[in-house]
């Protein structure tokens, strides 16, 4: 947990100092490997795993994107503060150490999870770009926001795909009527709608930059509302 | 003449597409907040969709009809778009840049085509069994008996590991042996029999999910087809920025 807290004062610091930004990415990676060695398992059960693994790829994929901007510091800084939030949420939810049950112990499985985060922070990446175009109206912004989504809307689309194949492995099905699969259909149907649109001209910049921006509103409550507050196979 | 035309012009074009997957979105959101409130939908897990859609009142699936009607205008939508695009842009030199979207839109269509006979013909059975039990599997003969049930526990108490061995039999006769294990159903005779949950005391037990789902080799299928399309056009897109 120090480790944690180490990596969550770089984040609060980075906005300053902008390597410690850096720096508090690679303690989370070592907080997340230390997990895993430590459970014997890819630490990615429960808000406490989930949300770190979250902020840490918010960060990793930032200071990739971060690389194709000339002024880069709105955007860094912005993703500073989405990456300290979720970071400082992760500490206070509660640690899963218990045992994976058995159906859970499958690549299908770690595929599934860490695609879907993966994609997740990816959206939250082209909302980022989103509020920096708002904000400066650099096309820039705009194409690296498209990028985002289109590369998170593949690694997306293979989550749900691994999803379903461990799903008909483990119950016989690959479809499940419940609110965490509808809402995965609707945020599916959201970036395909995105990048349906984003062929049409009138769909680009601004209401682009809006359409990114809402859709990672979408990806948290599907992410945290459903898991949270509705009965799903997804709960935490 | 005219009208015919309209309609096609209308399934060519993107902004139908557009609009399609605006209507679908707004149908999913009324019913992510329908379904939770409503006990009605707890039987969709056991029962095949259009089976249990025509059995329930219009104010709770009203979403869900518009929906499948939005579908089938979509999946039109995307086979004629897709059509016309190969058509027109036949002669362009990245052929692979042109193929890859139609690729995702085949695999599209192929989960569609999944959904709609697992909406026809799914079923799912459930049942509790010992060692020694016998289930009767279908209109004929078939039986499955379970001959041996093993739970592993660590020393926490915690369940690490368990299978199940089972046999299929045809007038007393043992056709298949199999064993079901965690996430390694024994699917024989077009069956998935998986096991749902297991009970050590006072005698182990199981409780097997039996399913049929005609529509997961063309989900696969479906999935294959998206996953190649939608990857080899993001690499030909960042290889083109090169």
């Amino acid at each position: 947990m120090t480790i944690l807290a180490l990596s969550f004062a770089s984040y609060l610091f980075a906005l300053w100092k902008r390597p410690l930004l850096y720096l508090g990415l690679v303690l989370q990676v070592v907080y997340i490997f230390s997990r895993g060695a430590e459970l014997g398992r890819l630490p990615l059960v429960g808000p406490h795993d989930t949300l770190i693994f979250l902020a840490a790829s918010m960060a990793a994929f930032a200071a990739a994107f971060g690389f194709a901007l000339k002024d880069r510091s709105r955007f860094l800084n912005a993703v500073t503060i989405v990456v300290a939030v979720f970071t400082a949420f992760a500490m206070t939810a509660k640690q899963h150490n218990s045992p994976l049950p058995p159906v859970l112990k499958t690549f299908w499985f770690e595929l599934h999870v860490v695609l879907a985060f993966m994609s997740y922070a990816l959206f939250g990446i082209a909302a980022v770009f989103g509020g920096v175009y708002l904000k400066d109206r650099q096309n820039s912004s705009e194409g690296l926001g498209y990028r985002a989504v289109l590369i998170g809307y593949c690694l997306f689309t293979l989550s749900m795909i691994f999803g379903g194949i461990w799903a008909y492995l483990a119950w016989g099905t690959y479809w499940i009527w419940t609110p965490k699969e509808l809402w995965t259909s609707i945020l599916w149907a959201y970036y395909s709608l995105y990048l349906h649109a984003r062929l049409r001209p009138w769909w680009m910049g601004r209401p682009m930059a809006v359409l990114g921006i809402a859709g990672f509103a979408i990806t948290m409550f599907t992410y945290l509302g459903v898991s949270l507050l509705m009965k799903s196979s997804h709960s935490f | 003449m005219n009208i015919l035309k309209q309609i096609l012009n209308f399934l060519l074009s993107l902004r139908t597409t557009i609009w399609l997957l605006g209507i679908s979105l707004v149908l999913l959101f009324a019913g992510a907040f329908i379904m939770p409130a409503s006990e009605e939908f707890q039987l969709l897990h056991s029962t095949p969709l259009f089976e249990w859609i025509q059995n329930q009142p219009l104010q709770l699936t009203w979403w869900l009809w518009s929906l499948i009607g939005i579908l089938a205008v979509l999946a039109v939508n995307t086979l004629f778009c897709s059509i016309e695009s190969i058509i027109s842009k036949r002669k362009v030199t990245h052929w692979l840049l042109l193929i890859s979207p139609q690729i995702i839109h085949v695999g599209f269509l192929f989960i569609l085509l999944a959904h709609l006979l697992s909406g026809i013909g799914a079923s799912q059975g459930m049942t509790g069994a010992v060692e020694g039990s016998v289930i009767m599997l279908s209109g004929d003969d078939t039986e499955l008996r379970v001959k041996e049930i093993n739970m592993n526990y660590d020393s926490y108490g915690y369940l690490t590991d368990w299978d199940v061995s089972v046999e299929y039999l045809s007038a007393g006769d043992v056709l298949y042996r199999d064993m079901i294990k965690p996430n390694q159903p024994s699917t024989r005779m077009g069956f998935n029999i998986n096991v749902k949950d297991l009970r050590p005391f006072p005698v182990e037990a199981v409780l097997l999910q039996i399913n049929r789902e005609p529509g997961a080799l063309w989900a696969l299928i479906g999935g294959i087809l998206f996953t190649v399309g939608i990857v080899t056009l993001i690499l030909l897109k960042i290889r083109m920025e090169r």
